[in-house]
């Protein structure tokens, strides 16, 4: 089996991996979806788009905003199922129950999934130690992790959002960062919050995990520093052939990472390392 | 090179894991060099470089208990395979209140009684599962490696437990990587949070291996339960 055990090490805190890529999405559907003003990449749509439209993957499974900070997990097959859920999520999307049935009753073979990282170590797990019959191993094709430094409590970022700024949960259309801010779009306008006063709102359960990349995934993806980049990193052959042919096939444009890009997610990924052990002291 | 000896031997349960194990037999003798009883060979006298034990060890039973010690001390590496053999599964925790004996409560993990390398939850483990093993264990390290050496140390592992450790201390996170593992589907998600339907917890101890946030502690606490050991042996306690 070509995949490599993961440790999680503060020392090599990228893990392993067999590249590391500056993308940038070349379809205009995708494009256009995301807007002028948009900050991130879009290069796991297209990806994504990619997979689907020349048959490598029969569904994936990606999170879609439904409202303000909730989202849901779907199975999507077509190319305008991806592009409806293409976009920033700030919350963990659960897979639940109806997940799995689905899964198991569709007529689908392979699989990608977009996940988190810690969603990506289940679905490693499941696919190299299938504790179950009924686990869905032999459908999981392709695992793409997002960064993540962390997911909010939802209840509780809300209610702060409420109290502190009078803007209801119902209100919220839209959130993103821009530097050290995070915009909430609400129907009456938009509030500015640091990012500071947004990490207090984190799950707990964030803050002893170590993952920031997606050790256990296939594929990482994330923030580059530069607007409208995205960094790849691959862990496996067969993700490194799907970004090259995403590529060559006009959906990626692919270039060789900056040296500060490259900095800041090493920074960030031993920083999540230790901000892990210093949290899981004192829960033993 | 020769390949590897591997000794398969039951000690009981409802046949589930031999049954699974048996499936993969014809990938498994092509690396290893197996004996088991369905093979007609078993000679607990010998050998091994591995030894996979299913079924929960019972602690009345003389028989049993020497068998397996015998098999802890002629195997370099002791794997307990399945949810009984690991965690104690359905049958430590089924009441079955027959007279006069057995009591399901004398139904054990194996590491109660031996010392115990690597241990899998699964009620059964899917057949891929063993040669998954193997193969990483040859590989010798990575996370889930350490989390399987992990069980061994912490063989109470359960639908409950999880909810103690993870959800009731306010560790989830909300991932439903639980809920996707049970196999009776005795977790849900409510509010983005598990919830367990006690009644139809087998015990079998899958969710708690898939958590990120409980296999992350289980893995934690071996390695200062080892270090603590170690500690002991050295200044003689
Ligand atoms: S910080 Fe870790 S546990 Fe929390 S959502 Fe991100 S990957 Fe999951
Ligand atoms: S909740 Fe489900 S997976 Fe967890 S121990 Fe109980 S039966 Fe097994
Ligand atoms: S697997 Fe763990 S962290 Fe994820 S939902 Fe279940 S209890 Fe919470």
């Amino acid at each position: 089996m070509a995949y490599q055990p993961v440790v999680i090490d503060p020392e090599n805190p990228l893990g392993y991996y067999t590249g590391i890529y500056l993308a940038q999405t070349a379809d205009e559907r995708v494009k256009r979806k995301l807007g002028p003003d948009y900050k991130g990449g879009g290069a796991v749509t297209s990806i994504l788009l990619y997979l689907v439209e020349h048959g490598v993957v029969d569904a994936v499974v990606v999170a879609r905003r439904k409202k303000g900070l909730y989202g849901e997990t779907i199975i999507a097959k077509t190319p305008e199922e991806i592009l409806e859920a293409t976009g920033p999520k700030w919350s963990i999307v659960p897979y639940t129950l109806g997940l799995r049935e689905k899964l198991t009753s569709m007529d689908v073979g392979r699989v990608a999934f977009v996940g988190l990282p810690c969603q990506a170590q289940f679905l490693r797990q499941v696919k190299m130690f299938p504790l179950m019959e009924s686990d869905f191993s032999k459908k999981i094709y392709l695992i793409i992790s997002l960064f993540c430094m962390g997911t909010f409590a939802v209840e509780s970022f809300l209610n702060y959002i409420k109290k502190s700024y009078h803007v209801s949960p119902d209100e919220i259309e839209n959130i993103s960062i821009n530097g050290d801010e995070l915009v909430v779009k609400h129907v009456r306008g938009e509030i500015r919050i640091p990012i500071r006063d947004a990490l207090f709102h984190l799950q707990h359960g964030c803050l002893t995990c170590p993952d920031y990349t997606g050790l256990f995934a296939d594929l990482s993806a994330g923030k580059a520093l530069k607007p409208g980049f995205t960094l790849l990193i691959t862990r496996t052959k067969l993700a490194d052939k799907i970004v090259r042919e995403a590529s060559n096939t006009g959906y990626l444009k692919l270039s060789e990472p900056d040296e500060e890009s490259l900095k800041i997610v090493i920074e960030k990924a031993r920083e999540k390392i230790m901000r892990s052990y210093k949290y899981l002291s004192t829960v033993l | 090179m020769s390949k590897p000896t591997i000794l398969i031997y039951d000690l009981g349960g409802c046949e589930g894991c031999p049954l699974s194990i048996m499936r993969v037999y014809p990938q498994l003798i092509n690396i290893a060099d197996v004996y088991t009883k369905c093979l007609g060979k078993v000679d607990l006298d010998r050998e091994y470089d591995y030894a996979v034990v299913t079924g929960p060890i019972c602690i009345n039973s003389p028989k049993h208990v020497e068998e397996l010690k015998k098999i802890r001390k002629n195997s370099r590496v002791l794997i307990a395979y399945g949810s009984c053999a690991s965690v104690g599964g359905i049958i430590l925790y089924a009441r079955g209140g027959q007279e006069p004996r057995p009591e399901h409560r004398v139904y054990a993990p194996i590491s109660r009684v031996v010392r115990v390398d690597y241990a899998i939850p699964g009620c059964p483990p899917a057949p891929q599962m063993l040669i998954s093993l193997l193969n990483c264990i040859r590989r010798g390290k990575g996370y889930f490696l350490d989390l399987f050496r992990a069980v061994a140390l912490n063989p109470k592992l359960s639908g409950f437990d999880l909810m103690d450790e993870v959800v009731l201390n306010g560790l989830c996170v909300g991932c439903g990587a639980c809920v996707l593992s049970c196999p009776t589907n005795a977790l849900q998600m409510i509010d983005n949070r598990p919830d367990l339907i006690p009644e139809k917890c087998i015990r079998c101890g899958t969710c708690t291996v898939r958590c990120p946030r409980f296999s992350q502690i289980l893995i934690q606490r071996s390695r200062l339960l080892q270090k603590a050991s170690s500690l002991s042996r050295i200044s003689g306690v």
